[in-house]
């Protein structure tokens, strides 16, 4: 067995054609499932599996899919969320770029275990150029006969449109991408009802990130067992973790759920570079609370990443030198969030603003005593408060590094 | 039915009553912006989160839906410091022009922030600038630095009119209210965006800065102005005489009625504060004296005492009735018996403003509130036949309406002849000059009644405003009339 075959992301760039794929035993896994499994044996095998999304909030996809009613007159949708907005990740686009038919082939296996005819690839604006390859893709795998009517011989169909966003970072949270989806301006739908039963256009709908859906493949084609002893026992499989940032070597590195921080930063990345120190790491993307220099042996798994107080999100990894102030880090990130709130719910919509003002005008050496403070209450006034998960997303980190970096702050604050 | 407990109390709801509605039951109220009854729960606010025992956030109260068992706390300490965030929030960039904003007095962000708030402000950054008089349409100004974002306005308008001219734009803090490029607001309801709004961010050319909320008096009417019979508050000041530009009615706001027109008015019908106001005659007026002093009393013993000298058998021929379906079942139940039973006439007629086009919502195609009331009071309401009217002697005319159905001059030439013509009017009009006495009455307002709408619903009102000193309603004049005629007045049947 080739490595290249279980890997998401293959060494050899230019294979991520049909042909090449094919060669590599793809789409045999789509086969197996729809020439000879029920779909409920195949939502029960991912369930086995427990692989847990890898988009950041890390729902189980299996226990998602089996929230879809089963029968029913109305159409079943499946979303595909390549927004990848979340700053510090970059790996659904090489997905997009290297591995395509990974993503079609989990794509198809999904809607046949769930009873989907019709796909959607929300793929971010950004990303208008890579989306061409995975247009060209699509029209490979139609022409193979893997998507459209009557796939592998059966009665199966699937049909896949790819959806383009406008470069809002709200349209990765589920609902608003929905909205999105819909023609309408992108902002979360207030839950419950949740989209496995009330989705895209009122009907049950199923949404899963790249990196998820790409994964399916195996998961299926090899038995859940094989995806476990890859990662940790209750949380299993690989991860494609994204390091950025204070390191010499920036870029993507698939490794097995639960290898430590360290591991990744010292011995994929390189390490920070010669002279800098590391000051601090967001382990799992902006939004998920940083870890200071000292957690660096915290693996890099949900229930370990929780035992720290963040978690691991979508995995993308940002190291801060000690070169960085953290107040520049705070900026960017008040920023960030002020910038993307979609504004539909009050605390988000005007905490975000809040902090980000507060924050720019201690930068412009104007801190007031009582500044930091503030910034944690305010931050505590939209945590768990809001309408979608944003305001956690903007409060966390926002209330971490405050936090962690309290003293360095406070000398910016009385500067 | 599902039993729950809130604060302590246990509610009975409806299967997915909301728990908002579930605590209203027991009087339990929870502060809310962009809840409104008529919408689905929208959630934005953040302002009715409150304790559901067993979950670990908060949750809104206008989207969760009661279940068996469920204990809900609606004043714990973290329920209290959400309240409290949430209207730091919205301050934050809330201009605080109170002093000079329409909304003031009746502002629920004013009014929760006496209630939940009294903190001290934090925010010493510089607030967001924004275009605070942008004319949507219709006489409406938007005040987009006032705007809380609660899209009651934009939901009113995709969910209840269907015509959705307001979006929400930009987004984060930036985001606003706004018209699709620049097509304003036009449809007949635009008037209960200003009564949706709960602050000041939509207020309405017709009352903008013309008093203060406080200083109004608000009282439940039947609107007049159409068939369907819509619950409206007309909010008024006391005082008369009015001067030039005076109001006594600052506007009429949508009542509530879900058996008829839930939370909504049309704009025509909110346009009848003129009405109330203006044209009104207000004193008895003598067409050869006009300057005369003339009191209704003596004015219609005067009347009666020519009824009486007509006798019994020749009165059908010669005294005619113009009624109109403005009138309440009980002023038409006294003119029948007046009128029909005990004068005996039969030349009873019926004038009505002409009907208009009805929108196919609320507004219907009469033009009067009470056309069901006059066929049960036993009138067959028709026109009158201007060469009956020309061979009567005494003529009663109630209302102005004649000349919507017949020119002027054609309707001077049938009165011409005619020795005693008596006009009861609220308005002024050019039927005035052909009667010889013009009586002012109350309108629909000041008075209080019962309307047969158009679907048959009976609907009893009170008096929503005084009518001016020397002003009655019909209903007086007639019994008054009975006994200057000796007739017994009978308690007015119901129609």
């Amino acid at each position: 067995m080739s490595e290249d075959a279980v890997r998401l992301l293959p060494a050899d760039e230019s294979s991520w054609r049909l042909e090449a794929y094919v060669r590599r035993g793809g789409y045999e896994a789509a086969r197996k499932a729809v020439a000879s499994m029920a779909p409920q044996d195949i939502i029960a095998e991912v369930r086995r599996a427990g692989i847990r999304g890898r988009g950041g909030a890390g729902f189980p996809a299996g226990l998602k899919w089996s929230f879809v009613p089963q029968g029913g007159p109305a159409p079943k949708y499946l979303c595909v969320n390549a927004d990848e907005g979340e700053p510090g990740t970059f790996k659904d686009r090489a997905i997009l770029v290297r591995n395509p038919h990974a993503l079609i082939e989990g794509m198809i296996i999904v809607a046949f275990g769930v009873g989907i005819r019709t796909a959607f690839v929300y793929v971010r604006g950004e990303y208008a150029r890579i989306a061409g390859r995975l247009e060209e893709a699509l029209a490979e795998a139609r022409a193979g006969g893997f998507l459209g009517r009557g796939i592998f011989g059966s009665d199966f169909d699937l049909e896949v449109v790819v959806h383009f966003g406008a470069g809002a970072y709200i349209c990765g949270e589920e609902t608003a991408l929905l909205e999105s989806v819909e023609g309408r301006r992108g902002q979360p739908r207030l839950k419950p009802p949740f989209p496995a039963v009330i989705g895209l256009f009122r009907s049950p709908t199923v949404i899963n990130n790249v990196e998820t859906l790409a994964n399916v493949p195996s998961i299926v084609g090899r038995g859940a067992d094989w995806f476990l002893a890859r990662g940790l026992a209750k949380d299993g499989g690989t991860r494609l973790f994204g390091v950025s940032g204070a390191v010499r070597r920036p870029g993507l590195y698939e490794l097995p759920v639960g290898t430590p921080l360290r591991t990744i930063i010292e011995t994929h990345a390189g390490g920070p570079p010669e002279g800098v120190a590391i000051k601090a790491i967001i382990p799992g993307g902006l939004s998920a609370p940083m870890l200071m220099a000292g957690e660096l042996d915290t693996c890099m798994d949900f229930d370990s990443l929780a035992g720290a107080c963040t978690m691991i999100g979508s995995a993308g990894i940002i190291v801060i030198g000690d070169r960085t102030p953290i107040l520049d880090v705070l900026k960017v990130m008040a920023r960030f969030y002020a910038h993307e709130s979609c504004g539909q719910c009050a605390p988000c919509r005007i905490g975000t603003s809040w902090i980000h003002k507060i924050v720019s005008r201690i930068a412009e050496g104007k801190g007031r005593p009582a500044d930091l403070d503030l910034i944690l209450e305010l931050a505590d006034g939209m945590k768990g408060r809001t309408l979608c998960p944003m305001g956690d997303a903007a409060a966390l980190p926002v209330r971490a590094l405050v936090t962690k970096f309290r003293d360095e702050l406070e000398r910016a604050v009385s500067r | 039915m599902v039993g729950l407990k809130i604060d302590g109390l246990p509610v009975r709801a409806a299967e997915g009553t909301s728990v908002l509605k579930a605590a209203e039951l027991v009087g339990i109220a929870i502060p809310h912006f962009c809840y409104h009854p008529a919408f689905e729960a929208e959630g934005n606010c953040r302002m009715c989160l409150v304790e559901v025992e067993g979950l670990p956030k908060l949750e809104l109260a206008c989207s969760t839906a009661v279940k068996e068992g469920m204990t809900v706390w609606t004043s714990t300490p973290c329920v209290i410091q959400a309240r409290r965030d949430v209207l730091e929030f919205l301050l934050a960039e809330h201009p605080l022009d109170c002093p000079i904003c329409d909304k003031a007095g009746e502002c629920k962000l004013q009014d929760y922030y006496e209630r939940y708030g009294l903190f001290a402000g934090r925010f010493v950054e510089a607030k967001e600038k924004r275009n605070k008089k942008v004319a949507i349409g219709k006489g409406l100004l938007l005040d987009r630095e006032r705007c809380i974002l609660c899209t009651r306005c934009v939901r009113f308008l995709r969910k209840v009119t269907g015509t959705g001219e307001l979006g929400v734009f930009e987004r984060g803090v930036r985001a606003e209210i706004g018209t699709y490029d620049g097509v304003p607001v036009d449809n007949n309801y635009s008037g209960n965006l200003v009564d949706i709004c709960p602050v000041g961010a939509i207020t309405d050319a017709d009352f903008r800065f013309k008093t203060r909320a406080w200083f109004l008096k608000k009282r439940p009417t039947v609107c007049p102005r159409c068939s369907r019979g819509c619950a409206v508050v007309v909010e008024s000041v006391s005082g008369y005489p009015l001067g030039e530009g005076q109001r006594r009615i600052f506007r009429i706001k949508a009542g509530e009625n879900p058996a008829v027109n839930g939370s909504w008015i049309c704009d025509f019908g909110r346009a009848g504060r003129r009405d109330i106001d203006e044209n009104r005659h207000v004193r008895v007026i003598r067409s050869a004296a006009p300057e005369e002093e003339l009191s209704w009393q003596k004015g219609l013993a005067a009347i009666a005492a020519r009824v009486r000298a007509v006798p019994g058998p020749e009165r059908p021929g010669k005294i005619a009735v113009v009624l109109n379906s403005r009138m309440t079942c009980e002023e038409m139940a006294l003119a029948k018996r007046v009128f029909a039973e005990s004068l005996g006439l039969g030349k009873i007629f019926f004038a009505d403003p002409k009907p208009g086009a009805g929108d196919g919502f609320l507004l219907t195609e009469e033009r009067v509130p009470n056309a069901r009331g006059a066929v049960q009071a036993g009138f067959s309401p028709r026109l009158p036949d201007l060469a009956a009217l020309a061979a009567t002697e005494i003529l009663f005319i109630f209302g102005s309406h004649l000349l919507e159905h017949f020119s002027e001059e054609a309707v001077s030439r049938a009165l011409a002849g005619i020795p005693s013509k008596f006009l009861f009017s609220a308005h002024t009009g050019p039927l005035d000059r052909s009667a010889e006495l013009v009586f002012p009455i109350a309108v629909p307002a000041e008075k209080s009644g019962t309307y047969v709408n158009v679907d048959g619903l009976r609907q009893s009102f009170g008096r929503a405003v005084e009518p001016p000193p020397g002003v009655v309603p019909e209903l007086e004049v007639l019994a008054y009339l009975a006994n200057g005629l000796g007739l017994s007045r009978g308690v007015p049947d119901a129609c």
